[in-house]
């Protein structure tokens, strides 16, 4: 699995260092909006006065926000739900379900990686239908409220602000949440449906293989049945135990049952589809064709950057580091062919190998070397053959052997303080290895697959929620369909986040935005530098400062790429506690404030007071 | 006239306005309908008898996939944009070589714009050429080139007045196949493919005579409908499916397979390229030419340059004395000095010479006086018209090596050709198996053979692709000789060749 921008602190570093700049962010906005508060009440009312307005409403709020009845909130959610229900939201279910309906006719069971596909299909749009939901909910429910004057009879009754509004985001959120859990569970038995599949095999299929010396009795080898556009290699041992080899990414258990002098093959549903593989991901550092250490390794030119290259048959080394390998984490009863590394490594070719004889290119091989980083033992562990798009798994044996006869025991000898470091080497000259830093992570067991994609939902839940509170806020001041733009934007906006912090940045292809502009309307090409004068100058100094404003939106706004766990449950990891932890948190670190912007808008606004 | 009049006509007004609006929108739009048994069908609007006339309905450009119709509508009007931000997803995901995602995003594109060819070959190229090169095991390569081949074949069904992609088809199946590293592997492979032959019998099996179909299919197409192969010349498109044959022919006897069934192949290949040189191409000359047609030209010319010169007997050659009257003295010199003894400036002066000594037949005619004038300008129109003819046929011919080939395939038919061929392939199979002596055995009587054949067709010395194919074989019986220590033969029964054709083998 590609992880670009992982975030790879520990949670119980990342939380106070996050706590403090939250605190600092939050300090500095409150401060700032209070002193424009002074200010504009002053101008009507003096200096004086204006401290003794805002010091009422924060007292206000204080008072309110301490008193708080949950009753009364969840009067006021239940009131949301039947007005989301008379609203029609059961519409988007009905949506969801043609969808899915049709879904059959664009996913492609057949191809490489039909799992990916399927997933990344129910998750991806589960969600755009939950945050449209969610936006249009949101924005429009006060808005017509106010403009109904439902809400002068609810601000009639006992209840403060902040319950209205936290009556609001409960109700939807629960509206939401109900939908998202009957999606969630429908998407479940659409891809478990989906991708089930069972082949045939008939005696007719098999025919004898000798590979091994005459003497030796052969082996039974085959094609099974086509379904979902392939076919599995299926080998009978002479002693009669078969295997069915792996293709897209499954393969199925083969039973073979004897009666009446006939055989009959029974293969399983797929295995290995749907998992949730839980990862000790280490860090990397990379050595140079010297040994010496570097920061980097070669680039190949490939366009993406994402990888780093080692040369083959020099001293290029990427080194992991792992922590915490104990006995305990990897008991022998679980692993006992040794400690599991799952590897996507990349080749690139400076040469494609004999061609004269394509039959018999024998792939480039690597090696896998544990050291032990307190005492720099180190013994070679695998020597394999890099397979490429797919996930090889290699295992390293606990006990291992030196060149000079020695046995050393992998966690007695080789991992100190549960740390260990295992060393890739490209063995072939001239080819080379390309590796990132989740390319070689140990597979330290198998989570449930169920939960891992009720955890990729839980993703989508906290996006929902923030779209609601977001789409809330706008609401207490905005009109409907300005309060659906607004949160729009916001929504677009922490879409591409990240691309608006690297357009603040100045570090995309083509300038700033007056720039791009400029560059469509002449039909220039992105690479080419503009023509100096006067135009090109200012441009570039009004992108100098757009590019401040991007920063500003870029950092504000939250990144709900970062929030969607889609990738872990498609491309099958499991997602940490740690991960939905930082989420989760930053989630509430958004909701705190929004939530209060929201009250002060609806406590200044004349119809709630 | 009172508000409440006002307001009346003016509601009447809008009525009218709509009337015309609904009227003319209908003229322009009405879609047409197809007739049963007693309503006759309607043609429909000018819009829907445009499109049917320049065949870009639905229905005319190939089957509709309701799929892709769904998503057409789903998109509001905003396929042009989908299909773009598709298209870019589509290049990010091939940059991190993300097969999966590719796919998906391809088959999107396609779905959204069927009609869009371009997707339909950059997938597939992606797919057969590019994706599958990132895999070391052949049989993984194979697989990731029928992938492409499948998927093309997914975009004929929305796009049957399309050639293009047939001939795509014809072109993965033949060369890529056929023209790898792997080719030895990928045919065997393509062969045992029962997914992707069906039913069709083991010994049509061949990768070659499979593309030669697809070609054929794109011939047809393009004859039947009358649409054109865009971005093709006609010259190269039509010889694709007769060199197929040929190429089947040669792999036969790569594979080994001699006799009867490789001279059946070869005759084939003789007969296809006959039909290849009958065919009408078009030349950017603005005239249509055979290519089997350059002789029939020229011998017109001749005997039209003959008649000419019968009208005034010893004309050209006293028009050549005065030429060569008006020639410098240095000219005159450069031109009798024979060509290999002319210093530098005297081959340009001898050039001049030549060019001015040069008697065209107009010129022949303008000077032929008296009632035979007007037969003698006629006749040289004439006689220049066949000789560019036959001049623009023999260009087109340089460019597919026309005469080669044709002279090839009726070599190739030939016992002696054959059994060369098997004896030297005998002598490769004894190569292999380290049977030196054998080899150079069999190698000696090939090479005899070959002697034979090239005594009786002195024009194959003469061809640089018979000459480099020939020059390998010499190499690889050098490489025996020298393996056994033995000398290479002083008088080579094959030295012609090596003359010819450079002594690097």
């Amino acid at each position: 699995m590609v992880l670009e921008h992982a975030e790879t602190l520990p949670l119980e570093i990342w939380f106070p260092l996050a706590l403090l700049k939250w605190l600092l962010v939050l300090g500095g906005v409150s401060v700032a909006v209070l002193m424009v508060g002074w200010l504009s009440v002053s101008i009507h009312h003096g200096p004086v006065a204006g401290i003794r307005i805002v010091g009422r409403l924060l007292a206000a709020m204080v008072g309110d926000m301490s008193h708080i009845s949950p009753r009364r909130v969840w009067a006021l959610s239940w009131l949301a739900v039947r007005e989301s229900i008379r609203r029609r939201v059961m519409v988007v279910f009905a949506v969801f379900i043609v969808i899915l309906l049709f879904a059959g006719w664009f996913l492609d069971p057949g191809s490489t990686n039909p799992t990916r596909l399927y997933l990344s299909f129910v998750l991806t749009a589960t969600s755009y239908l939950v945050l449209l939901l969610a936006l249009f909910l949101s924005s429009l429910s006060l808005p017509a409220d106010i403009k109904s004057k439902t809400l002068h009879t609810v601000v009639t009754k006992p209840v403060r602000p902040n319950e209205i509004l936290l009556g609001r985001i409960c109700g939807f959120t629960m509206v939401g949440t109900f939908l998202l859990v009957t999606m969630a569970a429908i998407s479940y038995v659409f891809v478990v449906r989906g991708l089930s599949h069972t082949h045939e095999l008939t005696d007719a299929d098999l025919h004898a293989v000798q590979y091994r010396a005459q003497s030796q009795p052969a082996v039974r080898e085959g094609l099974t049945s086509r379904v979902h556009r392939h076919r599995h290699l299926a080998t009978i041992e002479p002693a009669g135990q078969g295997r069915i080899a792996m293709e897209q990414n499954h393969w199925h258990d083969l039973e073979i049952e004897k009666s009446d002098g006939k055989t009959t093959y029974k293969l399983s549903r797929p295995r290995g589809m749907l998992v949730a593989r839980v990862p000790v991901y280490g860090t990397l550092r990379f050595k140079d064709r010297d040994g010496k250490d570097s920061q980097k390794g070669v680039n190949v030119g490939d366009e993406w950057a994402y990888r780093s290259y080692i040369e083959g048959g020099t001293l290029a080394t990427a080194v992991w580091t792992f922590d915490g390998i104990t006995k305990k984490r990897f008991p022998e009863s679980l692993f006992p062919k040794g400690l599991p590394v799952e590897m996507t490594i990349e080749v690139f070719r400076t040469y494609k190998g004999d061609t004269d004889d394509p039959e018999h290119i024998p792939g480039i091989p690597g090696s896998l070397s544990v050291r032990n980083p307190a005492t720099g033992e180190m013994v070679e562990a695998v020597i394999f053959t890099a397979r490429e798009f797919t996930t090889d798994v290699v295992y390293i044996p606990r006990r291992l052997q030196t060149p000079d006869g020695k046995v050393l025991d992998l966690f007695d000898d080789l991992v100190s303080d549960g740390k260990m470091e295992i060393w890739l080497r490209c063995v072939q000259p001239a080819q080379y290895f390309g590796a990132a830093q989740a390319d070689v992570y140990l597979r330290a067991r198998d989570a449930s697959f169920t939960l891992n994609f009720i955890k990729g939902y839980f993703g989508i839940w906290l996006q929902m929620v923030l779209i609601i509170g977001i789409g809330v806020l706008f609401s207490t001041f905005l009109s409907g369909p300005v309060a659906i733009i607004a949160t729009s934007g916001a929504l677009i906006g922490g879409v591409f986040s990240g691309f608006m912090m690297r357009l603040a940045h100045g570090e995309v292809i083509g300038g700033g935005p007056i720039e791009a502009f400029i560059r469509i309307i002449l039909q220039q090409n992105l690479v080419s530098d503009m023509e100096p004068g006067m135009r090109t100058t200012v441009a570039q100094m009004l992108d100098v400062v757009l590019g401040y404003g991007l920063y500003v939106a870029a950092s504000i706004l939250p990144a709900f790429g970062e929030f969607g766990f889609s990738d872990y449950v498609a491309y099958g990891f499991d997602i940490s506690g740690a991960v939905i932890l930082k989420n989760t948190c930053r989630a509430v670190a958004y909701l705190v404030p929004l939530f209060v912007a929201a009250y002060l808008f609806l406590k200044t606004r004349e119809v709630a007071k | 006239m009172s508000p409440k009049k006002r307001s009346f006509w003016r509601k009447i007004a809008y009525l009218a306005v709509i009337a015309v609006l609904l009227g003319l929108l209908s003229w322009l739009g009405r879609p047409s309908t197809t007739g049963t048994d007693r309503h006759q069908g309607s043609p429909g609007g000018v819009l829907a008898q445009l499109r049917e006339k320049e065949q870009l309905s639905q229905t005319g450009l190939g089957q509709i996939d309701p799929a892709g119709e769904t998503i057409k509508l789903a998109t509001l009007g905003l396929r042009g944009i989908a299909a773009n931000i598709l298209w870019e997803k589509a290049n990010r995901y091939k940059m991190k070589k993300d097969w999966t995602n590719l796919s998906a995003t391809l088959e999107q594109i396609t779905r959204l714009q069927p009609n869009f060819i371009s997707v339909w070959r950059f997938q597939a190229w992606n797919l057969a050429y590019n994706v599958s090169a990132e895999f070391d095991d052949f049989r993984e390569r194979y697989r990731w080139v029928i992938r492409g081949i499948d998927f093309l074949k997914g975009g004929i069904k929305y796009n049957q007045r399309e050639p293009r992609l047939l001939w795509d088809v014809g072109w993965f199946i033949s060369q890529k196949i056929g023209r790898s590293d792997e080719r030895k592997q990928f045919r065997r492979l393509f062969k045992a493919d029962d997914d992707f032959h069906g039913d069709r019998p083991v010994a049509l099996r061949d990768n070659w005579l499979v593309g030669k179909e697809w070609f054929e299919r794109a011939e047809e197409l393009v004859d039947s409908l009358g649409v054109t192969m865009k971005g093709m010349s006609p010259l190269i498109f039509r010889s694709d499916a007769p060199m197929c044959q040929m190429n089947y022919a040669e792999a036969l006897e790569t594979d080994g397979t001699f006799g009867e069934v490789a001279r059946g192949a070869w005759i084939g290949a003789a007969k296809e390229w006959d039909r290849y040189g009958s065919v009408d191409i078009p030349t950017s000359y603005g005239v249509n030419i055979r290519l089997s047609e350059q002789e029939r030209f020229e011998k017109i010319a001749k005997e039209l340059v003959e008649k000419l010169e019968a009208l005034q007997p010893g004309l050209r050659e006293k028009i050549i004395q005065e030429k060569r009257a008006k020639l410098t003295d240095a000219q005159r010199e450069a031109l009798a000095t024979p060509l290999k003894d002319r210093a530098e400036d005297q081959h340009k002066l001898a050039a001049e010479a030549t060019e001015a000594l040069k008697v065209t037949n107009e010129l022949l005619a303008r000077r032929i006086t008296g009632p035979k004038r007007k037969e003698a300008l006629e006749l040289a129109k004439e006689a220049t018209e066949a000789q560019q003819r036959a001049d623009v046929i023999r260009r087109y011919r340089q460019v597919v090596n026309y005469t080669y080939w044709g002279d090839r395939a009726k070599i190739e038919q030939e016992n002696d050709t054959l059994s060369a061929r098997k004896l030297i392939y005998q002598g490769d199979q004894a190569l292999a198996e380290a049977d030196l002596t054998a080899a150079r055995d069999f190698y000696d009587r090939g090479l005899a053979t070959w002697r034979k054949v090239l005594d009786r067709f002195p024009v194959l010395i003469e061809d640089n692709t018979f000459g480099s194919d020939m020059i390998e074989v010499i190499g690889r019986y050098r490489r025996i000789l020298d393996q056994l220590d033995d000398p290479f033969p002083k008088n080579f029964i094959l030295q012609d060749v090596i003359d010819r054709h450079g002594a690097s083998g």
